[in-house]
C-alpha cells in the first residue's frame, strides 16, 4: 500500500538547482508520482543563481566528452525554449581575444577544438576587426576569434520557469527539506529529511555542491565536489553600451580566466575569479579577489574600471574530482547521480534531463508521455526587452504596471504583485529580486527597500525575512 | 506613445526642482512641466524628521518635511504642473524625453529641460567592502526612509561610515530609532563636517570616533555582526548589528549620460557653463547633480541665478 501514502514518490529528485529542476521537469512528463526536494528555500538558489549567465556552444569544450555532448544538445533546447517561455536571451556573440604572441599562436588550436565539437561557425578575427567590434577595449589585441552563437540569458527564470511548469503537470515540490539520511529497505528508500520523510523506489541525486554528500548517504564514495569559488563585480548600467559581446581571454591551464560580459539586465560584469575552497557555504567575497578582479579589468579594458560598480557577489561551482560530467545509473542501487556539473549546467541542463529520462526508459522505469508541459510566458526581465514599465498596452490594462517602485531597475508594483503570487512564490527578498530585479540596482535596494517590504506583507500569505 | 510640450521641463521634484519651477514661473509665468519619480514630491527632505532645514533660504529653522512642503505648495499655487509617479527614462529626441507613469507613456518635448535629478550615498557595493553579504546595512537615505516613513525595525548598535555633514544626521536618525551609536569611522585625519560637532556629539551620544581609519570587511551571517576597519596597520573589529554608510555621493546622472552630455570624470556631473547650461543647448543641470554636494538651502539659493 505504499503507493497510497502521501510520503510515496515514485521518483525523488534531489536538488532544486537547474539541473534538478529540468530533470525533474522531464521525468514528470512520463510520471505522476515525481518529488522535487531542496535544502534551500527556493529553486535555482545556490549555484544556480550565481553563475556567468553564458548559453555557451560548447567550441571549448574537450571533444568526445559527454559534456560537449550535452552543451551542444542543450544550448539548441534552451535557446528555444527560452523562446518559447519569453525567458530573455540577447544574441551578443563572443570574443575571444589574444593579448599575446602565445595566446595569437593558440587561436589555431581553440578553433580545431570548436570544429572537433561540430561548431562550425567560429572564425578568426584581425585586431582592427575586433576594435570596430569593441572599441572600448584598451589598445594591445593582437587578434581573435569570433563566436557568433555565444548568447547571454536570464539565469534565473530558467529554474523558475522548469520548476513552475513541472508543477502545473503534476511535480510536487518541497523546499526548505534538507536530506539527513537515506536508508533502503527491499527496493524502497526511506528519506529522512527536515520535517518530514519520503518513500520512493527511484533517486536522482542532482545536489551539486552536496551531489558528493547524497553519494554518500547513498553508500558511495566515486565523486568528491570541491567548491571553487567565484567572485564577480556587476558595473552600473551606463557601461553596457560601452560592450557588444562576452569578451573572452584565452584559456590556460589554470581555467577560463576572467571574461567581461553584458548582462541580460543591461549591466557589466567581470569575473570570475576561481579559487578552491573548503567550505561549502563560504561566499564572502574578499579584498584579494576584489582587487584582482580590479586590476585584470584594468588590464582590459580602463573604460570599465571607470564606471560605477553597482554589486560585487562570489558564488561555488560544483567543481569535482571528475574529468567530464558525471552522470552514473547505478541499477542495482535504482538511483542515477548527476554530479560534476561545472558552469556549462544551465545550457546544458535541458539536454541532462532528456538523458537521464532515456537512461530510465532504457530501463522500462519510464514509458510513454503522459503529461504535456504547457508554455507560459514568464515576466520580462531583459533590458533589451519590452519590460513592464514600457509596455504600453500592459500599462493601460493595469496602470499598476506603470507604477514604479524600484527605480534602479525600473521594477513596478504590478510585477511585485506578480511575483508574490507567482507558482513558487518567493519566501525571500533575494527570491522576490531574482523573480522581479527589484533591489538588484545601483542603490541595491537602499531607495525601494522599505517600500517593498510593505508590499511584500501586504500580498504575502507566508512572512517572508 | 502619447504626446505633449512645455516650454520648461523639470525632472526632478526636490528642493531645487520645486525651487526653480516656483522661481521660473514667477518670472516668465510660462507652461512648466515637474517630473517627479516618487509617488510625493519633495525629494530627501521628505524623509529627514529632525530640525535644520530652510536657514539660508526662508531664515527660519524647520524640519525636512515641512521644508518639502513649502516648496511643493509653492510651486502648485504658482501653477506648476506636477507630474507625479512619472519617469523619466531615455531621450528620444534632442529636447523630448520619454516618461512612464501609472498613466501610461508619455513622451515630453520642451524647449529648455532642467535635470534636477540630484545625488544619492554610494552603498557598500559601490564602495566595494568585501565581506559576507548580511542584514542590517544602509545609507542614511535609506536609514532615514525605514525610520521616518515606515516606521520599521532598524537594529540596536550601530557603526557610521564617514563623517560628512549626512553622518550627523545619520547618528541623530538613529539615535531617534533607538539604535545606539558605537562608532563613526572616517578614512581621514578630521571630520568632514563641521570640527565643532564632534566633541558635542560624542558626549551626546557616546560613539568612538576612528580616524585614518578604513573599513575593510564586515562579518555576520544571517545579520552583520562586526565590521572591521584598519587603522595604522592594525585591525581592530567592533561588534555592531547596523552599519550606516553616509556621504560618499554620487550624482544620480542617469539621464545626463544617456543624453550624452560632457560629463566630469572626477565628480561625474554635467558640466555645466557660469549660467547653468550644459555642453547640449538649451539643456541644463542643477542642484545636488552638480557636485559638490550642497545642502538643501544652499540648492535653492543657487536656483536663483540660473537665467533662461
Amino acid at each position: 500500500m505504499l503507493n497510497s501514502t502521501e510520503n510515496y514518490f515514485d521518483f525523488v529528485v534531489i536538488g532544486a538547482g537547474v539541473v534538478g529542476c529540468a530533470i525533474a521537469r522531464e521525468i514528470t512528463k512520463y510520471s505522476n508520482s515525481v518529488a522535487l526536494i531542496d535544502r534551500l528555500d527556493d529553486v535555482g538558489a545556490d549555484t544556480s543563481k550565481a553563475n556567468t549567465a553564458i548559453l555557451h556552444t560548447g567550441f571549448d569544450m574537450k571533444p568526445g566528452t559527454l559534456e560537449s555532448r550535452l552543451v551542444r544538445e542543450g544550448y539548441e533546447l534552451l535557446y528555444q525554449y527560452a523562446k518559447d517561455n519569453q525567458i530573455s536571451v540577447e544574441e551578443t556573440g563572443a570574443i575571444l581575444v589574444a593579448w599575446n604572441e602565445t595566446e595569437l599562436a593558440e587561436l589555431d588550436n581553440i578553433l580545431e577544438n570548436a570544429k572537433a565539437n561540430n561548431y562550425l561557425q567560429a572564425r578568426k578575427i584581425t585586431s582592427s576587426e575586433i576594435y570596430e567590434f569593441e572599441p572600448n577595449l584598451n589598445p594591445g589585441a593582437l587578434g581573435g576569434l569570433l563566436i557568433p552563437n555565444e548568447y547571454i540569458i536570464d539565469p534565473w527564470s530558467v529554474s523558475i520557469s522548469f520548476a513552475s511548469q513541472a508543477i502545473k503537470a503534476g511535480l510536487k515540490l518541497f523546499l526548505n527539506t534538507k536530506v539527513l539520511e537515506i536508508n533502503r529497505d527491499e527496493n524502497t528508500f526511506n528519506i529522512k529529511a527536515e520535517n518530514r520523510t519520503f518513500a520512493t523506489k527511484f533517486i536522482i541525486n542532482a545536489a551539486g555542491l552536496y551531489s558528493d554528500k547524497i553519494d554518500d548517504l547513498l553508500g558511495f564514495d566515486e565523486l568528491e565536489i570541491t567548491p571553487r569559488r567565484g567572485e564577480l563585480i556587476v558595473f552600473d548600467k551606463l557601461a553596457r553600451k560601452k560592450f557588444n559581446h562576452i569578451i573572452l581571454p584565452v584559456p590556460t591551464k589554470m581555467g577560463k580566466g576572467v571574461l567581461i560580459s553584458p548582462t541580460i539586465f543591461g549591466n557589466v560584469m567581470l569575473g570570475p575569479t576561481a579559487v578552491d575552497v573548503k567550505d561549502k557555504e563560504d561566499k564572502r567575497t574578499t579584498q584579494e579577489g576584489l582587487e584582482t578582479l580590479l586590476n585584470k579589468g584594468n588590464l582590459l579594458s580602463s573604460s570599465l574600471i571607470e564606471e560605477e560598480v553597482t554589486s560585487t557577489y562570489a558564488g561555488l561551482r560544483a567543481a569535482s574530482n571528475q574529468s567530464d560530467y558525471f552522470i552514473k545509473y547505478r541499477k542495482e542501487n535504482s538511483s542515477i547521480t548527476v554530479g560534476g556539473i561545472r558552469s556549462t549546467g544551465l545550457t546544458s541542463s535541458l539536454a541532462i534531463g532528456k538523458y537521464v529520462v532515456d537512461l530510465l526508459k532504457q530501463s522500462n522505469l519510464l514509458t510513454n508521455e503522459i503529461n504535456n508541459m504547457v508554455n507560459f510566458p514568464m515576466p520580462v526581465l531583459g533590458e533589451a526587452f519590452n519590460r513592464a514599465y514600457k509596455d504600453e498596452a500592459k500599462i493601460s490594462q493595469n496602470p499598476s504596471y506603470g507604477e514604479i517602485i524600484c527605480h534602479c531597475e525600473r521594477v513596478t508594483k504590478q510585477e511585485l504583485i506578480d511575483a508574490l503570487n507567482s507558482t513558487i512564490p518567493p519566501q525571500s527578498l533575494s527570491g522576490l529580486s531574482r523573480r522581479t530585479r527589484v533591489c538588484l540596482g545601483r542603490c541595491q535596494g537602499f531607495y525601494c527597500l522599505s517600500e517593498v517590504r510593505k508590499l511584500i506583507a501586504e500580498n504575502s500569505k507566508e512572512v517572508i525575512s | 506613445m502619447k504626446k505633449t510640450k512645455a516650454e520648461i521641463l523639470i525632472v526632478g521634484g526636490g528642493p531645487s526642482g520645486l525651487a526653480l519651477a516656483a522661481e521660473l514661473k514667477k518670472k516668465y509665468s510660462s507652461n512648466i512641466i515637474l517630473l517627479e519619480r516618487e509617488s510625493i514630491a519633495g525629494g530627501i527632505p521628505r524623509h529627514t524628521f529632525h530640525p535644520g532645514y530652510g536657514i539660508r533660504d526662508l531664515h527660519k529653522f524647520m524640519s525636512g518635511p515641512k521644508y518639502a512642503n513649502y516648496y511643493v505648495n509653492l510651486a502648485k499655487k504658482l501653477g506648476v504642473e506636477i507630474l507625479t509617479s512619472t519617469t523619466a527614462f531615455d531621450w528620444v529626441g534632442a529636447n523630448t524625453l520619454a516618461t512612464t507613469s501609472p498613466n501610461g507613456l508619455l513622451e515630453i518635448s520642451a524647449d529648455k529641460i532642467i535635470l534636477a535629478t540630484g545625488a544619492r550615498e554610494r552603498a557598500r557595493n559601490s564602495r566595494l567592502i568585501p565581506g559576507s553579504r548580511p542584514e542590517g546595512l544602509f545609507t542614511t537615505g535609506s536609514l532615514q526612509q525605514t525610520t521616518y516613513l515606515n516606521h520599521q525595525y532598524v537594529g540596536s548598535k550601530a557603526v557610521i561610515i564617514g563623517s560628512e555633514h549626512v553622518s550627523y544626521s545619520a547618528l541623530m536618525t538613529l539615535h531617534h530609532a533607538g539604535v545606539k551609536t558605537v562608532a563613526m569611522v572616517e578614512s581621514n585625519h578630521k571630520t568632514q563636517s563641521f570640527g565643532a560637532l564632534v566633541l558635542p556629539t560624542k558626549i551626546r551620544y557616546g560613539y568612538k570616533f576612528f580616524t585614518n581609519s578604513k573599513l575593510v570587511r564586515i562579518e555576520g551571517k544571517g545579520r552583520v555582526s562586526s565590521v572591521v576597519i584598519e587603522r595604522n596597520q592594525e585591525l581592530i573589529s567592533i561588534p555592531c548589528d547596523t552599519v550606516v554608510f553616509t556621504g560618499n555621493w554620487i550624482p544620480d546622472n542617469e539621464l545626463a549620460r544617456r543624453g550624452n552630455l560632457e560629463i566630469d570624470l572626477e565628480t561625474k556631473s554635467p558640466m555645466v557653463n557660469s549660467n547653468f547650461e550644459t555642453s547640449q543647448k538649451n539643456i541644463y543641470a542643477i542642484g545636488n547633480l552638480l557636485m559638490p554636494i550642497k545642502s538643501a538651502d544652499q540648492c535653492v539659493l543657487e536656483t536663483r541665478k540660473i537665467d533662461l
